[in-house]
């Protein structure tokens, strides 16, 4: 092969032909006319890069290409699952939230757990009605921060972003720590290491959704079908045994929590109503999701919202009902939740039926988990796009993940869990507030977005937007004051300052943006400053003479600059320069004082006086001889003094640094070819 | 015991021209060769003219000859079919995709074929695959482009 071209002999004489070489195919592929396009090996084309692409590929799976993302279209028969489980999951521990409550005013108040379960389906009802517009009117998929920001202005949005932010981070964590407990309920020797499973599932769900898992329809439908499909059937049972006269003959365990006397006022059934209230969460993930439905998507987003909701509902009442009926109350840290009770005293404690009933529960309330893993990564992408969080959180991983997304909500969910001691209800306060900003942002979004689009039936949806955000508003209120004091205060003061960090890159970007931003009409010429040369130089070796030939090819005014502590060494490396490399001065700086950055940068400073104030300031080039360590372990042997510099002048104005590598198969090469040098 | 598909060829040359043919016959032979797993090798031919050396430096710099088995090789990456890409300068088109053919031992041996008249109406079928026909050891398929709609009798 003579450049690229190897030639061939054909059948017959006279047929030759040449085989030409492509040198880019195995890094890059034409697409379009001065266009080339990275392929896989091009992001790791070194042997070292290979080897950790490899360890990569294990942890990760291979690279996907921007081609291979696939806009899966669901079902509703899959979308239901998957959407809902967060919020058919909330109904695990909503129910026991609020008896959490009442049971502070003793037995009796526990029978009204069925009215306060009856007041949040309400709230429920009004709440999924009103998100089934939000379906409607945005159909590529409307947010609390889409409808928010494009509706109420920036700063609303940024407030709801901000909420549903801290509502992903605490779906983490409350799901977790719901779902470890349901595994106690089950074997209570678990409740030890509840921390270490809860952050290994977190682990295990973060890996997964590094390598890009993708909302799988039977991963998600199996669990979130068999769960309601038991709920159901528990409370069916359950319903019927109450009813038979069967359940005050079903033994309850030893440590429930002892029955309070405070009185039964219109505060504690506020609190009861705020605890029981976050059964709501989760209910917004299939308004953000329509474009993954099949078409026609809002009709189906619409339909699958309705059919979550009567579930939801449904599942909720009924627990509550039939733990009401069964005189069930929570247990003390460490016991059984309420709704491992229930189906202990519905299916018999330690039947298969409630062994699967508390796995399908801890699976939902596990996979409820993954609905945060998909809507906060997104959401911080967004937000990227818009300048208001770091631009690392919009660039996608190898996975076509939102890699800084996914590894930031892991992050901060399983620092929660090790706060709050891996205890569901100690997390709840936190998680209300932020649930309802979202919901009435949204809500009242969406009034203005009717009165802004007029189109048929506008008024009457603007009028159950308008009850959903007063509704949701006054429950905001409720759930921040009533539950202020127990964390909810931690929730006030985040999302302001969450905003206020927003507004801040925001600010920064934009400055930067305005700094660097050319005119669009405005054709750059090329450039008449005057370039010098400045070369840092240590002694006069090989690396210093690569640097001064580099020099030489930027500028005619090329100077090399030695700091030195003693002027006999001085008067040496003088002498000696001027015989080796005649025609670049050598400045030789004397520093009794030994600093050696400090003269360097007090020189050029001096150089910049000296230039005439009538002209432009020259660009100055520092060149900055480099060794090349062959060895990881040689790089702390050199270029100490280099990277002192380096990192005292880069932003200097007017002044370029650069390094020019002196490698030691280069040295090896010039020793055999020259003979060996003089230290 | 269900039998195993008897693969139409076990290695197959595909000649592309460039032309809007190639998207049609790389279509067909990656779809035959994936579920036998047939070795397909893509070869794109520069024509030389008699005024330059054979081994001057046309194609290697020449984006367009080099897109052309880009194209094919993204193609083939997308159809999951292993597929090697050879960029040959030749003085004639036909002589250099048989040659081709002969020193891989291929048993197969695919062109493209534009609808193309001479003045007076007359359907041209050039020099290449007549050549091809002619002289190529193995089998060989040639997909003719659909006849134009204002063309049509």
């Amino acid at each position: 092969m003579i450049g690229g071209r190897r030639p061939l002999h054909g059948r017959k004489v006279g047929d030759r032909r040449v085989h030409v070489e492509r040198p880019h195919s195995a890094y890059f592929r034409y697409t379009g006319p001065g266009m080339l396009t990275a392929k896989e090996a091009a992001s790791a084309p070194t042997p070292r890069g290979r080897a950790v692409e490899h360890v990569r590929r294990l942890l990760f799976g291979r690279r996907l290409s921007n081609a291979e993302e696939e806009l899966e279209r669901l079902p509703k028969k899959l979308a239901l699952p998957i959407f809902s489980s967060d919020a058919i999951s909330s109904s695990a521990y909503a129910t026991e939230e609020t008896l959490r409550v009442l049971v502070l005013a003793g037995a009796g108040a526990l029978l009204v757990s069925i009215e306060v379960a009856a007041a949040i389906t309400i709230l429920l009802t009004v709440v999924s009605l009103s998100y089934r517009q939000v379906c409607r009117a945005y159909p590529s998929g409307g947010g609390a921060y889409v409808v928010a920001r494009e509706n109420l202005g920036a700063a609303f949005g940024l407030i709801a972003a901000a909420a549903l932010l801290i509502d992903y981070v605490m779906t983490v964590a409350v799901s977790t720590a719901s779902a470890v407990s349901q595994v106690y309920s089950v074997v209570p020797a678990v409740y030890d290491v509840r921390i270490e499973i809860a952050l290994l599932s977190i682990a295990a769900i973060t890996l997964a959704n590094l390598r890009g898992l993708r909302e799988a329809g039977l991963i998600f439908a199996s669990p979130t079908y068999l769960f309601v499909g038991l709920a159901l059937l528990m409370i069916g049972l359950g319903v019927v045994r109450i009813a038979g006269g069967e359940a005050q003959a079903t033994p309850l365990p030893e440590n429930l929590v002892p029955l309070g006397t405070e009185p039964l006022g219109v505060l504690l059934l506020l609190r009861a109503f705020a605890s029981g209230s976050v059964a709501l969460t989760g209910v917004e993930a299939i308004a953000n999701g329509v474009p993954a439905f099949k078409p026609p998507e809002a009709k189906n987003a619409a339909n699958t919202m309705l059919g979550m909701a009567i579930l939801l509902g449904v599942l909720f009442i009924g627990i509550t009902v039939v733990a009401d009926g069964f005189g069930i109350r929570p247990t003390v840290e460490g016991g059984q939740t309420v709704v491992a009770m229930v189906a202990a005293a519905v299916f018999g404690d330690g039947s298969p039926l409630f062994v699967a009933f508390q796995a399908a529960t801890a699976l939902i309330l596990f996979l409820a988990v993954n609905t945060s893993f998909n809507a906060f990564p997104r959401l911080a992408a967004i937000l990227a796009q818009d300048g208001y969080v770091p631009r690392q959180f919009a660039f996608r991983g190898d996975r076509l993940a939102f890699s800084w997304g996914i590894v930031m909500l892991a992050t901060v969910a399983g620092g929660l869990l090790v706060i709050f001691g891996g205890e569901t209800h100690a997390l709840i306060p936190l998680y209300s507030v932020g649930v309802f900003v979202c919901f009435t942002l949204s809500q009242t979004g969406m009034v203005r977005h009717w009165f802004t689009v007029r189109e048929p039936g506008w008024w009457w949806r603007a009028i159950l937007n308008a009850i959903g955000g007063v509704l949701t508003f006054v429950v905001l209120l409720v759930v921040a004051s009533v539950k202020f004091s127990a964390g909810a205060w931690l929730v006030v003061v985040l999302i302001p300052i969450e905003v206020g960090v927003f507004l801040f890159i925001h600010r920064q970007y934009r400055a930067s943006r305005t700094q660097l931003a050319l005119r669009p009409d405005q054709v750059i010429e090329p450039p008449r400053r005057a370039q010098r040369v400045v070369i840092p130089v240590n002694r006069i070796d090989r690396a210093a003479v690569q640097a001064v030939n580099v020099g030489r090819t930027l500028s005619d005014d090329v100077r090399a600059v030695v700091v030195t502590e003693s002027r006999e060494e001085a008067e040496q490396a003088r002498e000696r320069w001027e015989r080796q490399i005649p025609g670049v001065p050598l400045v030789v700086v004397e520093s009794p004082y030994r600093a050696i950055t400090g003269p360097v940068i007090a020189y050029l400073d001096v150089l910049d006086q000296a230039w005439p104030p009538d002209k432009e300031a020259p660009i100055t080039f520092i060149v900055l001889p480099e060794y090349v360590p062959r060895h990881w372990w040689e790089r702390i042997l050199y270029n100490q003094v280099t990277a002192q510099l380096r990192r005292a002048l880069v932003g200097r104005p007017n002044t370029v640094v650069t390094s020019v590598p002196y490698r030691r198969e280069e040295a090896d090469a010039f020793r055999l070819r020259e003979g060996p040098g003089e230290a | 015991m269900a039998e195993k598909p008897v693969p139409a060829f076990r290695r197959a040359v595909v000649a592309l021209s460039g032309g809007p043919s190639d998207e049609r016959i790389l279509r067909l032979v990656l779809e035959l060769a994936r579920p036998t797993h047939a070795e397909i090798v893509a070869a794109h031919v520069v024509e030389i003219d008699w005024t330059q050396p054979l081994d001057a430096n046309v194609a290697e710099m020449n984006e367009e000859a080099q897109s052309v088995l880009d194209r094919a090789e993204a193609r083939a990456e997308h159809a999951g079919v292993k597929i090697e890409s050879v960029l040959v300068q030749a003085r004639d088109v036909g002589a250099a995709i048989v040659d081709e053919a002969v020193e891989r031992a291929a048993d197969l041996l695919v062109l493209g074929l534009p609808y193309r008249t001479r003045f007076g109406g007359d359907f041209a079928i050039g020099r290449t695959v007549p050549y091809v026909l002619k002289n190529a050891p193995c089998a060989v398929w040639v997909a003719r482009e659909p006849m134009p709609e204002e063309q049509r009798p």
